[in-house]
């Protein structure tokens, strides 16, 4: 009796700093391997989303009825200003009909491979990171809905991010802003290729820009499809501010708002390779391979 | 680093089931508010830290209902689910409790501004080790600025927290300390 009770003290008194170690030591293997917790996320991720799932739609209502609310107090206005955008578009309409015509004919004349079919998964944001040192949102479709890793989530207004995990009923986007983020684009105006890179900011940033001097504030940024992830042309922002470090690009898509994200398959989503274990990786604890390093330097 | 950490002082036995897991099922919920979408602009990165409201209240009114391992158990939940490094929430509020129970006996029976000022300490250090940490996984400084309006946000909720958990406590506990 006395005995036991002695143990339970000290397994009282050792649990927590075992724990904290524990946890540290979590960190370090996290961060020495990436992929080492990627199933076990996805696995509380499935599990976890029937219940965010329910718990986040009071959050859409309420939205939606501000939303509503607000459209009330502008209906006369809107009005207004819907009449004159359609008699605008009624007109655009005609141009486009016209171009899409004279396109069809030149493709023809050209024998232009037809694009691939493309298909939408409309997936609703069900959790969001709290905190500002990831920008990921979780949505209510998996694998089961026919995503997978790389595809891109979209919005009306243009790119929102990519799949980076997908689970069998959720998945996670990874947000065009979030620090690990890396998007191939092209600058609309000088048809110059550069990087989106995430910094965590509201505005990302680009990085290897050819010309600095050709880039203006105001010019449309658009997916390169470079690197085979995302298809050529998706709208993603426009050139915000010019800072020493790169231009810095305001998003299209108002991201800290994200109610529904279109996940779209180009077709592309098998050019992202699977993330490789750490012991399968090349040059891992290869001595032969360390000398050669040697031998070149 | 000092890890000592105090014993847990004995307190008066609550019988009901359903009360003796209202710190952890109250955490959980914290936890789970805190990655809700709320369609506020910039609101994801300014969340409060709603949890670590939880465990200071916890630690300081009823420590031994809230044991490490549950709090080891949310804290890598909320990491998997938030999609952040793995650890570093766990660790932080494991380290918020070790805190809070060494001085826990100064918090007691004290006015609430008392109890608001020990939480305002709490969540200054918290969110400077936090920044620390994700800093140090990463590899990059983030920006101190979304951390220093993030933790006076959470000072600021503090209170309606501590009113909100204090009423339920008292509700299915009997009286607070």
């Amino acid at each position: 009796m006395r005995a036991s009770a002695q143990l339970r003290a000290t397994i009282q008194r050792t649990t927590p700093p075992l724990l904290i170690l524990l946890s540290a030591a979590i960190i370090v293997l996290g961060k020495a391997d990436q992929t080492m917790f990627d199933s076990l996320r996805t696995t509380v991720t499935d599990d976890a989303a029937p219940a965010l799932d329910v718990l986040s739609r009071p959050l859409n209502a309420a939205a939606a009825i501000v939303e509503r609310a607000r459209g009330i107090v502008t209906m006369y206005q809107d009005n207004v200003r819907l009449a004159r955008d359609n008699e605008r578009l009624l007109q655009w309409q005609q141009v486009a009909l016209k171009l899409s015509a004279d396109n069809r004919d030149l493709r023809g004349l050209l024998k232009v491979v037809p694009e691939t079919a493309v298909s939408y998964v409309t997936a609703r944001v069900i959790a969001n990171s709290g905190g500002g040192y990831v920008r990921t949102v979780m949505v209510n479709a998996g694998s089961d809905e026919g995503l997978a890793r790389g595809q891109a989530a979209v919005t009306g207004e243009g790119l929102a991010g990519r799949l980076t995990e997908v689970g069998t009923r959720a998945a996670r986007v990874l947000l065009i802003t979030d620090l690990n983020s890396r998007i191939p684009i092209v600058i609309e105006s000088s048809h110059a290729n550069a990087v989106l890179a995430g910094d965590n900011s509201g505005r990302p940033r680009l990085i290897y820009v050819g010309d600095h001097d050709a880039t203006k504030i105001g010019d449309r940024i658009l997916t390169s499809g470079e690197g085979g992830v995302f298809p050529p042309g998706l709208p993603v922002g426009v050139v915000a501010a010019l800072e020493r470090g790169g231009p810095r690009v305001e998003p299209y898509v108002e991201l800290s708002q994200l109610g529904y994200v279109l996940v779209v398959d180009y077709g592309l989503s098998g050019a992202l390779p699977q993330p490789v274990p750490v012991a399968a990786r090349p040059g891992r604890r290869s001595k032969p391979a360390t000398a050669d390093e040697a031998s070149v330097r | 680093m000092a890890l000592k950490v105090s014993s847990i002082p004995s307190l008066p036995r609550v019988n009901s089931g359903l009360a003796r897991t209202l710190p952890i099922a109250t955490t959980v919920l914290a936890a789970i508010i805190a990655i809700l979408p709320v369609q506020v602009p910039g609101y994801a990165a300014l969340t409060p830290a709603f949890t670590l409201m939880a465990v200071y209240h916890w630690t300081i009114y009823r420590p031994d209902l809230l044991p490490p391992i549950g709090l080891f158990a949310v804290g890598l939940a909320e990491d998997l689910l938030s999609g952040a490094p793995v650890g570093v929430g766990a660790l932080v509020l494991l380290l918020a409790r070790a805190a809070v129970l060494r001085y826990r006996r100064h918090c007691i029976n004290r006015t609430f501004p008392f109890v608001w000022a020990g939480f305002t300490l709490l969540s200054a250090a918290a969110m400077l080790v936090l920044w620390a940490l994700h800093s140090l996984v990463q590899l990059t400084f983030f920006d101190l600025r979304a951390t220093v309006f993030r933790t006076v946000l959470t000072i600021a909720i503090f209170p309606v927290a501590s009113f909100a958990l204090g009423r339920t406590q008292r509700a299915l506990m009997g009286a607070a300390e």
